[in-house]
């Protein structure tokens, strides 16, 4: 009798040291979706920079205080449906108290998730869109409590251009703008709270023109414009790597010599200068990120901190993709690089931060993002941000100066995107 | 008024270039009955090899090798089974032609560096990569349609629509789906009076485009080949039966074919940049030859004015009313009209079978 106490008592001992062993400690669990694949392109550098960031946390970046974060990264391929149904499937097989965070790249798919992020889950969902429907004045933290985007509204974004045309404008009369934009929930959103903004403002709004995908000219809405008399052109909703993009400006600049191009976050950055060339010379258009890969890259400026980390980063971790650029499987455009990169960064110093409070679950973690004041690694020169709107407010106006120079007998387009504001953070703004 | 005459002379530009894509579905269709479902594809094919030659893209080692080695096995394989050369001399000529391949691809022919003159330059490279897409053509005919001779032309359209997937998934590896900036840089032709404005691309393209479509005319009606072409089309086994090699004009007809969508394929590129996804233009031929009448060579000239026509003016005066999109989708609805009145289009030929 008494052996077969101490036997189970024994056991007993046993399980609850087992229990207590590294090997049942509760994980950190995090998703990341991106679009490495799909409509958009091949664009592996958004994963790239992500698992080079996650590596660099779990080992040198001291992981959450010594705790190593196991990550998942899957290729939604630009596909809302893939989006969500791949977070289902995490869902069911992961516990609450492991999957802490999720994050998304598109408002397709944050749509269909409404419910089960924020009702049913209630983890916090961190996502590339900047929809001004989630995230602006009809939406927010009080109606999508654990969605979080990485940067300002469209609306925002179109607002701030608005600004930048009255303060810039020198012709006599009102300014005349003119919208173009893309027959998608992306191009949409944003657009009636930049044309209201603009009437608000005095501006007269002579056309709006949806402009869609699948255009091979873009002659007769540039004749549009052209007979509106346009000074000022909002191009909005499209990536500024695709076809479309370079047929619309390549013509625009043709027939609307004098008038000003502008856009929105993704139609500025390295890419139009390849597609577009001379054609993009003097655009004018804001970004939630600072960007700075020129062509050629070694001429790109270090002096924001982020930059020169995610050119640090893939210097050490990626030097041939680096190297190669266009070329090959290369890095096309750093911006991607760096955008999987911050995602990284954000999840260790927001799990960092819930640590700290003693709360590592999806409310702590919630309430670790609803607190953050952070400057983001330097990224807004070193400028600070609040996350209490549930997006980073920051924006900064850039102008392209492209020049076409002969290389090898090669005309290749140089320059790129430069900022001309200093970082607007827009929650301090006075519309 | 001048507004629609500047949106009607905008149609007719673009128009011109889908007739073009028109022709190249037709001329399969008269031959062989078969509609060519990778017509997109061979659009991107034929413009990358343009550009490759143009803007001196040249492609990685580990993209350029496989691809003259495949040149090298492919040809060697079709003029040792097929042309029954000598396997020594089969070998021979696979390997210069995957050598010149894996050259062209990898160092480039530096045209830039040595034409400085746009035009010149290309000149030079337009008939090189015409010449390229057309051997691309003869290749996918020699391995994908001709063995399907003499069956059911269905299953050389089933066979199109496969070889569509085939070679756009095989031009995303090779050249990726972003975009390649597409300039051109042709003379200004560029025509404004008042407040008309023709820009001087869809003006190109739409000379080109014409003149592309007039030499196929001329080599269909005015040479050797192309009567036993259009005796072939007539029929099949008649021709051969008066020693036309029907095989052998197939080969030519699609040849012939992709040269000419890599004509309108350049052209279509040029108004703004070329990627992967370009292909969906070769879409817009369906409704030209189904307006047109799928056997109708003057049908695919009309039928692509009519196209063009159509989305210029569904795109200046529809669209605005609020009918987004409209402009794709309205040649489909005239094909509709069309179809419903006259069901074998306004020029294609009208048949009877009794059953």
């Amino acid at each position: 009798m008494k052996k077969r106490g101490i036997f189970v008592l024994s056991f007993i001992l046993a399980l609850v040291l087992l229990g207590n062993s590294p090997v049942s400690a509760k994980e950190i669990k995090v998703l990341s979706q991106f679009p490495m694949s799909g409509p958009v392109g091949t664009l592996p550098e958004f994963g790239w920079g992500y698992i080079d960031g996650m590596n660099w946390v779990n080992s040198e970046g001291g992981g959450v205080n010594g705790k190593k974060i196991t990550w998942y990264l899957e290729d939604f391929r630009y596909n809302p449906t893939v989006e969500v149904a791949t977070f289902n499937r995490y869902c069911a097989e992961h516990s609450e108290d492991e999957f802490l965070m999720a994050t998304g790249y598109i408002t397709g798919g944050l749509k269909p998730l409404i419910k089960k992020v924020n009702v049913e889950e209630k983890i916090p969902w961190l996502d590339g869109s900047y929809s001004t429907e989630i995230f602006g004045e009809g939406g927010g933290p009080s109606k999508y409590p654990y969605y979080y985007s990485l940067g300002a509204t469209y609306g925002d974004q179109i607002k701030i251009l608005m600004k930048w045309i009255k303060e810039n404008h020198k012709a006599k009369g009102k300014p005349r703008v003119g919208f173009v934009y893309s027959p998608t929930a992306w191009g949409r959103d944003g657009t009636p709270e930049g044309i209201a903004y603009a009437k608000k403002l005095g501006f007269d709004v002579v056309a709006e023109i949806e402009y869609p995908y699948t255009a091979t000219d873009a002659t007769s809405q540039c004749m549009t414009l052209r007979k509106a008399k346009a000074q000022y052109i909002v191009y909005h909703g499209y990536s500024g790597a695709t076809s479309h993009t370079a047929i619309f400006f390549k013509t625009a600049k043709k027939i609307l010599k004098k008038a000003q191009l502008m856009g929105t976050h993704y139609t500025t950055g390295r890419f139009p200068v390849l597609v577009c060339q001379e054609a993009f010379d003097g655009y004018v258009g804001v970004a939630t990120r600072p960007f700075s890969d020129p062509i050629p890259r070694a001429k790109a400026p270090m002096d924001n901190a982020m930059v020169k980390l995610a050119h640090d980063f893939a210097k050490k971790y990626r030097p041939e993709e680096y190297k190669k650029g266009l070329k090959g499987g290369g890095i096309k455009d750093m911006f991607l690089y760096m955008e999987g990169l911050t995602y990284a960064l954000l999840i260790q110093e927001v799990f960092t931060r819930a640590d700290n409070a003693g709360e590592l679950t999806r409310l702590g973690v919630k309430k670790a993002l609803d607190n953050m004041v952070w400057d983001y690694k330097g990224m807004f020169g070193g400028k600070t941000f609040s996350y209490k709107s549930h997006t980073i407010p920051m924006m900064q106006i850039f102008k392209a100066k492209v020049k076409m120079v002969e290389v090898g007998g090669k005309p290749v387009p140089t320059g790129g995107v430069y900022p001309i504001t200093d970082w607007i953070n827009t929650d301090e703004v006075k519309w | 008024m001048m507004d629609l005459i500047q949106t009607l002379g905008s149609g007719v530009l673009v128009g011109l270039v889908y007739a073009l894509l028109g022709l190249c579905i037709v001329i399969i269709y008269k031959a062989s009955e078969a509609f060519n479902f990778a017509i997109g594809e061979f659009l991107v094919i034929g413009s990358f090899l343009f550009y490759v030659l143009f803007f001196d893209e040249n492609l990685p080692l580990d993209k350029a090798l496989p691809l003259g080695i495949l040149i090298f096995l492919l040809l060697s394989f079709i003029l040792f089974f097929d042309q029954n050369l000598r396997l020594l001399l089969a070998i021979f000529f696979g390997l210069v032609a995957g050598s010149i391949i894996f050259y062209v691809l990898f160092f480039g022919l530096s045209l830039p560096s040595l034409i400085a003159s746009p035009i010149l330059r290309f000149l030079i490279a337009l008939p090189l990569g015409l010449v390229a897409a057309g051997i691309v053509g003869a290749i996918v005919e020699r391995l994908t349609i001709k063995p399907l001779l003499g069956r059911s032309p269905i299953s050389m359209t089933i066979v199109s629509l496969g070889l569509a997937f085939l070679l756009r998934a095989s031009v995303q590896l090779i050249f990726g789906s972003h975009s390649y900036s597409f300039f051109l840089d042709l003379p200004d032709i560029t025509l404004e009076i008042r407040d008309f404005l023709f820009l001087s691309d869809p003006i190109w393209a739409g000379i080109l485009s014409i003149a592309t479509f007039g030499l196929i005319i001329v080599f269909l009606f005015r040479t050797r080949w192309g009567l036993a072409i259009r005796a072939t089309s007539e029929d099949q086994a008649k021709a051969m039966a008066f020693g036309i090699n029907a095989r052998f004009i197939l080969l030519i007809i699609w040849a012939m074919s992709s040269v000419s969508i890599a004509v309108a394929g350049i052209m279509i590129s040029n108004f703004g940049a070329l990627s992967s996804l370009s292909g969906i233009v070769g879409l817009r031929a369906l409704p030209v030859v189904l307006i047109g009448g799928m056997d109708s060579i003057g049908g695919a000239l009309v039928g692509g004015i009519i196209v063009g026509m159509c989305e210029a003016l569904a795109g200046a005066y529809i669209e605005p009313m609020g009918l987004i999109g409209f402009k794709d989708v309205a040649p489909y609805i005239l094909l509709l009209i069309v179809l419903f009145i006259r069901p074998y289009g306004l020029f294609g030929t009208v048949r009877i079978e009794r059953v």
